[in-house]
């Protein structure tokens, strides 16, 4: 993984510097709320419903041992013992005293980590598939362009005021596993006459506005992306509404001129810059991030593990885990390891400080000492031979961490919510534990197979619902929670905004809601490999619409 | 200000909350103009007098962080449109009990 030079050590350790300066000046009264809610929101800190917020940036979901270690440390002193695992592959701190926000930032950057970047209208945190670099099906590995991206955004002292944040993500594989045509910019790693480069898309998002990212540029050469993507920043920071917060995103740009003319602008303001100004990133400069993302050293290994079968036919619960969590690597006697943060009635995307250090543990011991955070909010050790998945399985199973329902029905991305959330209109969290308390049987889950659920607080949807194949969105009514669901969003290579499928129901009724479009599947589907989305595309949304209102 | 919250008519009783800076915790104004963190201290205004106390919590921007009005009862009991909002601020979470108020 990339480890800081000596400028990004100093970069961060001057921002520490800096922002105890400010906490020190708002702490005396010095400056107050107004005054220091950007400069706050610059470093990651929020104010929710019961105490401050920290989010952690974590590069393209990437961890060492040694930093999950830091932030368990984190958790346990400063917290009260938990991390959450967000969608954009970071993690918040729900419990923190701004008083000790300097401290906790100087501790993680002893471990190469900071909160820049994670909030503000600035490039966040990019993120990327969570099985990069392990993954079978993917081109290559596209952490060291994430880590490239990263380099050119931070600080970049033009989009440090954009209308709005702005969210890249990165893919190399047919199957994205990375959301990209619901981010802002979304880069899929391709090749094209021996040249590597980018398909572009742009003007992808959720929020109140949900958009499907436009195709604006089939292929860009990788020498050429920065340049391609500053063209892009130029004309949304020049053109983006900065009139009205709920119209600033660029997907709303791209709506308002239409794909062809916003095109048509990048590609003007690409050849102008061009000309005078272009960035010319050296191959040389390309070679040295992709260095720090060398392959592991892995064995040579058979592709099937006796041991790993053994353990398999005397362990039913072990075969259970393995059918779910396991994902295919590119290397022959290895696995990626899906270590689901979303048992059933616990709260989705959580670890204690104790599961985190068992985390780091297996990650040092097992996987070349590689975690990955999903934007799913589960953890991935990437890489782990086969014969070794019992040994890892039986720790994850002493902490608590072997659920085995990776993109199954209760495996569900969930926002905070009205339980933490200072905008949320109602509880996502108790939604899901419901939800998951009808599909907790794991016969019935595996029968289903995959199924998305995503449940949102609020119409800013971090919780994803306007692309979960099914969606549920929690809003006010009069002070009373009600909860909306959407039907048919997917967020992979054929990304759709799901359909609202009718009026809100009651808490209460929406796992009964859930529980008969799923039996309406069951009943419907082709065989059992046929999955629920590609039944609802197949069949149409009306079955499923009747069973939501369909008296119990 | 980071609470954008429901308007309130001068004389519905409620009370003064806001977050103590240093630690973020959820705060209430007292009957006597001090600060508790225990929902059951919390004083109820109405009419110009919740006014002042607004204005001079709002004077005290350095110790406190965006105070604000939330509906009460004249029994200091959380009521209104936001009453499972301000509940989950006063006793905390519903997801994690062992994290409610007054529980060690």
């Amino acid at each position: 993984m990339y480890r800081y030079d000596e400028f990004d050590a100093r970069i961060v350790k001057e921002r520490v510097d800096q922002f105890r300066g400010q906490v020190d000046r708002r702490l005396s009264g010095e400056i107050l709320e107004d005054e220091f809610k950007p400069l706050r929101l610059q470093n990651g800190v929020y104010l929710q419903l019961h105490a401050y917020m920290l989010r952690v940036a974590i590069p393209y979901g990437q961890l060492s041992s040694r930093q999950l270690r830091r932030l368990a440390v984190i958790a346990r002193d400063y917290d009260r013992g938990y991390g959450h695992f967000t969608t954009r592959q970071n993690i918040q701190f729900n419990w923190v005293g701004l008083k000790d926000i300097p401290d906790i930032l100087e501790s993680l950057a002893e471990v190469e980590m900071h909160a820049i970047q994670t909030s503000g209208n600035c490039i966040r945190n990019v993120t990327s598939d969570h099985f990069a670099g392990a993954a079978a099906d993917e081109l290559m590995d596209p952490r060291p362009w994430c880590e490239i991206i990263r380099q050119w955004s931070t600080f970049h002292p033009e989009f440090a005021f954009l209308p709005r944040k702005f969210k890249i993500a990165v893919t190399a594989a047919e199957h994205d596993r990375a959301a990209i045509r619901v981010h802002d910019i979304g880069l899929h790693i391709r090749e094209k006459d021996g040249v590597t480069g980018f398909e572009v898309l742009v003007g992808g998002g959720q929020g109140r506005t949900p958009h499907i990212a436009a195709l604006v540029n089939e292929f860009v050469p990788e020498t050429e992306i920065l340049d391609y993507l500053e063209a892009i920043m130029r004309v949304y920071n020049r053109h983006g509404r900065r009139d009205n917060k709920y119209k600033a995103r660029i997907k709303i740009l791209v709506a308002e001129l239409g794909h062809e003319e916003f095109t048509r602008q990048v590609n003007e303001e690409y050849a102008a810059q061009r000309s005078h100004e272009k960035i010319d990133l050296p191959g040389g400069e390309i070679e040295r991030v992709h260095a720090y993302f060398a392959p592991p050293e892995f064995a040579d290994k058979p592709a099937v593990s006796e041991g790993f079968e053994r353990a398999k036919a005397a362990d039913p619960a072990f075969a259970r885990w393995a059918d779910a969590n396991l994902h295919p690597h590119k290397v022959p006697g290895y696995a990626s390891v899906t270590i689901s943060l979303k048992p059933v009635g616990g709260v989705a995307g959580d670890a204690t400080d104790a599961q985190m250090m068992v985390a780091a543990h297996l990650a040092e011991t097992y996987a070349f000492d590689d975690i990955r955070v999903t934007h799913a909010q589960n953890l991935v050790l990437a890489h782990v031979a086969l014969d070794d998945l019992y040994d890892v399985y039986r720790e994850l199973d002493a902490a608590g961490l072997s659920t085995p329902n990776e993109s199954r029905i209760t495996d569900m991305i969930v926002c905070p919510g009205l339980d933490y959330c200072n905008l949320a209109n109602a509880r996502s969290i108790p939604v899901g534990q419901a939800i998951q308390e009808v599909f907790k049987d794991p016969d019935y889950e595996a029968d289903i197979g995959k199924l998305h659920i995503n449940i949102s607080g609020c119409i800013n949807a971090c919780g994803h619902h306007h692309v979960g194949h099914i969606g549920v969105l929690g809003v006010d009514k009069k002070g009373e929670e009600f909860y909306q669901i959407t039907l048919g969003g997917r967020a992979d290579e054929k990304a759709v905004v799901g359909d609202i499928a009718g009026p809100g129901l009651k808490a209460d009724d929406v796992p009964g809601a859930v529980k008969r479009i799923v039996d309406t599947y069951r009943d419907l589907r082709t065989s059992r490999e046929e999955r629920f989305i590609d039944a609802l595309e197949r069949i149409g949304h009306e079955p499923f619409k009747e069973a939501i209102y369909a008296a119990d | 200000m980071t609470s954008v919250r429901p308007k309130l008519k001068p004389e519905v009783p409620k009370a003064v909350t806001a977050w103590e800076t240093a630690t973020g915790k959820v705060i209430w104004m007292t009957a006597e103009g001090g600060w508790t963190d225990d929902p059951s201290d919390l004083g109820v205004f109405s009419g110009d007098e919740a006014e002042a106390r607004l204005a001079s919590a709002q004077a005290e921007e350095g110790a406190v962080t965006d105070p604000y009005f939330m509906e009460v009862t004249a029994n200091a009991e959380i009521a209104g449109r936001e009453t499972l909002r301000e509940t989950i601020r006063a006793v905390g979470p519903t997801t994690h009990p062992e994290f409610h108020r007054g529980v060690s």
